[in-house]
């Protein structure tokens, strides 16, 4: 283990996290399959819609708040040993943070089963489920919390060592991700402690829905590059290195990762162009800056394929596209990053759809808006977590090279079981039909022709249920093979292909953490306080499966 | 270069940055507050500030002298509460119950009817406040009731609900859903938009407000749906029965009041 390979203090530490994120995962996948079977026109409807409405807030709350969670920590660990080669400082603490995360789960779990909180994971008040469902988010939450303190203080342990030095490139990604988490998260926090808890726990009668739904869009979008940043984290410190490339350019990592601390909080609003509450002056500022968010993405792709372009050419690949044919095609990282790149690319399409203030009118609540989730997060993010994990594992387990042939399948079917199930949903839901919908009546001419939509959708389901099972089965089997250790290469991020010199400005969080809370204020200040203010904005709540 | 000076005026990527930012977020601002509400009639009718304040979202009435449109007669006054439903002192189901005495010649001794009447045994109390109040503020018409009901205090109101919410249910097989009940009841019918009863009238979920039925008189319930189909009934605060019944053919009426009122056994089947 010596030999420049990292000394593991935190591997278990790691290793739970994924674990848990990945079992959790496995049982939200069958909720979901099982959503799409029921109101496709395979099965009879389902008898009772608050079973679909159940399922449908576990299928969110395991795949939006657990798993990207669990991920994060997880993957934020290994980065400080792995990237900073030191132990990780507060070991214990990050195991309670684990604990946290795994006693609000499990409290939320058991609430959302017995159907005392199908509030699904948005929340939307003035519904109001059991408080027992909050406490665990809110639990989940501050474990979380205890990461981000323990990433920025890794980091300045790391600084006060390494004074001058730039830091790694995926500690700095990794930390920005973790203070966007802790200011994004901030919105559901206050929308949960100051504004349903007390609605739940009996002591009011009333809520503010217009100002709970504000709060909630402002972690609502945010929380989508918290989920986000492990994958770019992974684009530009594992893909270039595992297809054998170099990194095009470090500062312009840097940059992306900046941009999405400044500019993927004061956007949320963009989720509430419906919502008579905010003023059109606001709706129209969030869809700018949410215009703004785009240009990282765009900086990245640029950046991968150039990436990706050197290995296709130090593989000896001529001419314009003549790289494209040298690239190592049977590489599972390779097929990993051009899946998410397809994917991201439809995806992210459709996301500059639905944040323009006007074309949203046309699919908004529609299935559209559900395709596109499904293909930016559980497509393009969430096929570079398994690749995280398949990088780790050798690592962590000591087990040797995982089964490239069945990590190649489970890609595959990943990414053919994704566009499958979503591509479908932009089609309807551009035909108008609604999400959250427990049932159809195909029976109904005007349904009656977008049936198939709906079994191509749980077929698709079905690939990614398999695909799932595959991936939780190359894992537990690493486990069994530990006799390779010796063989085991050092761990080494992407190299850079030009010597580079980071800026200062760019090595350093201050400037743009301070940017990222003047945009809050500036975006969000003004209409909630307003709201908060406003007396007739109070609704009666509507206690969900408090009787039955 | 120290964190001072990165941090300073004469840094050159802090300048841009702070300064690019400062300029975009000017820029969004003017376009969405001024430029864009600036082509719109609406809300350039009363000058700029009032423009400016309309594209933030303060609430604003569209005309100055008052309200264009006559405000629209409510359908009720009652604001659903979740504090009529807490448990209430036997103090309080003592009072209902001496003032029940009145109620027993229709809705029966122990508040099980046996004249067509809706039995209120174990109905839950905010749907009896709901009801009486509803009464007393003319927005139920019932020509007994409305004279019953005029008399009636608050606190009567709340004594009666207590009292009434005490007595022991009268159905004797809650609806909990299952293959078995009529289409109507367990899945409603989607594409004319009416919803399953049981998805608020207990079954899958039971909403505030929303009375239990089994067991009801059928001509009872018979009689209200029609009524809500005709609007002559309209105390439902978000039109939500109005809307359910108005898709309804009669024989779906019957339907789904035979159902629950069957449920309270053969020997209350009328």
């Amino acid at each position: 283990m010596e030999k420049g390979s990292v000394v593991w203090h935190a591997n278990k530490l790691v290793l739970a996290h994924f674990w848990v994120a990945f079992v959790a995962f496995l049982g939200a996948i069958f909720l979901g399959e099982w959503q799409m079977f029921v109101r496709s026109p395979l099965a009879a409807w389902v008898n009772n819609p608050e079973h679909y409405y159940r399922s449908v807030t576990a299928h969110g709350t395991v795949m939006a708040y657990v798993l990207p969670t669990l991920v994060a920590m997880g993957f934020g660990y290994a980065i400080v040993e792995l990237a900073l080669k030191k132990p990780l400082i507060g070991l214990r603490w990050a195991w309670a943070g684990f604990w946290l995360v795994m006693a609000g789960t499990a409290m939320a779990a058991v609430t959302m089963a017995l159907g005392k909180a199908s509030v699904l994971y948005t929340f939307y008040p003035p519904m109001i489920g059991s408080s027992f469902y909050y406490l665990g988010v809110v639990l989940v939450v501050v474990g979380s919390w205890i990461w981000v303190a323990l990433m920025s203080i890794n980091l300045r342990a790391w600084k006060r060592d390494n004074p001058g030095a730039s830091v790694p490139l995926a500690m700095f990604g990794n930390v920005a991700g973790a203070y966007l988490w802790a200011w994004t998260s901030v919105g559901a926090a206050v929308e949960i402690l100051v504004l349903i808890l007390p609605a739940s726990l009996g002591f009011t009668d009333t809520i503010n829905a217009g100002l709970a739904r504000v709060f909630f869009s402002w972690t609502l979008h945010a929380i989508v590059y918290f989920w986000l940043m492990p994958a770019y984290i992974a684009f530009y410190t594992l893909v270039p290195r595992a297809i054998g490339g170099r990194l095009y350019s470090d500062s312009m990592a840097r940059v992306a990762f900046v941009l999405f601390l400044v500019f993927s909080m004061p956007i949320g609003i963009h989720h509430l162009f419906a919502d008579p509450q905010v003023g059109a002056g606001f709706k129209f500022v969030h869809a700018a800056m949410t215009a703004m968010v785009s240009v990282p993405t765009l900086l990245t792709v640029f950046t991968i394929v150039a990436s990706v372009e050197i290995a296709g050419r130090l593989r000896g690949g001529k001419g314009l596209f003549g790289w494209v044919k040298a690239l190592p095609w049977d590489n599972p990282m390779m097929l990993a990053v051009t899946f998410s790149f397809i994917m991201l690319g439809f995806g992210g399409a459709g996301g500059i759809i639905n944040m323009s203030y006007q074309l949203n009118e046309t699919v908004h609540n529609t299935q559209w808006v559900t395709g596109h989730f499904h293909l930016i997060f559980a497509g393009a993010i969430v096929i570079m977590y398994f690749m995280v994990a398949y990088e780790l594992w050798p690592q962590l387990t000591g087990c040797g090279p995982l089964p490239r042939h069945l990590m190649k399948v489970q890609l595959w079917l990943w990414f053919v079981g994704m566009m499958v199930l979503s591509m479908p949903w932009h089609l309807v839901g551009l035909l108008g039909m609604p999400r959250r919908m427990a049932y159809y009546d195909y029976t109904h001419p005007d349904i009656q022709s977008q049936a198939w939509t709906v079994i191509a959708s749980t077929i698709g389901g079905l690939l990614l249920v398999i695909s799932a099972v595959i991936l939780v089965y190359i894992l537990a089997m690493a486990h069994r093979r530990k006799n390779a250790a010796s063989l085991l290469e050092p761990f080494t991020f992407s190299r850079t292909a030009h010597p580079s010199h980071t800026p200062a400005l760019l090595n350093t969080f201050g400037i743009w953490v301070a940017m990222m809370i003047g945009l809050t204020v500036v975006n969000y200040g003004y209409p909630i306080a307003q709201l908060a203010m406003l007396k007739e904005a109070s609704v009666p709540v509507i206690p969900i499966g408090s009787r039955q | 270069m120290s964190e001072r000076d990165v941090y300073s005026w004469r840094n050159a990527w802090f300048r841009r940055s702070v300064v690019s930012l400062i300029l975009l977020t000017v820029g969004a601002f003017l376009v969405g507050f001024i430029w864009l509400p600036s082509v719109h009639g609406d809300f350039t009718a009363q000058g700029l500030w009032a423009s400016i304040c309309q594209a933030a979202g303060v609430p604003t009435t569209w005309s100055a002298k008052g309200p264009p449109v006559k405000p629209q007669p409510q359908s009720t006054h009652v604001v659903l509460e979740r504090a009529m439903v807490r448990a209430s002192t036997s103090d309080s189901v003592g009072r209902g119950a001496t003032l029940a005495l009145n109620c027993t010649m229709c809705h029966g001794a122990q508040g099980i009817s046996s004249s067509d009447s809706p039995n209120l045994a174990g109905q839950y109390p905010e749907v009896i406040i709901k009801q009486l109040r509803d009464y007393t503020q003319g927005k139920r018409t019932h020509s007994v009731m409305e004279a019953f009901a005029r008399n009636l205090s608050e606190r009567d109101i709340n004594d009666l609900a207590a009292y009434y919410a005490y007595l022991p249910k009268a159905r004797i097989g809650p609806t909990t859903y299952d293959e078995k009940l009529p289409a109507l009841v367990r899945v409603g019918d989607p594409m004319r938009n009416i919803a399953p009863c049981i998805s608020c009238h207990g079954g899958i979920d039971q909403k505030l407000g929303t009375p239990w039925l089994e067991g009801m008189p059928k001509s009872y319930l018979v009689a209200q749906l029609e009524a809500f189909r005709t609007s002559t009934r309209r105390n439902d605060s978000q039109g939500q029965m109005r809307n359910m019944v108005r898709a309804m053919t009669d024989t779906e009426i019957q339907e789904v009041s035979a159902f629950y009122a069957r449920k309270a056994g053969a020997s209350q089947e009328r």
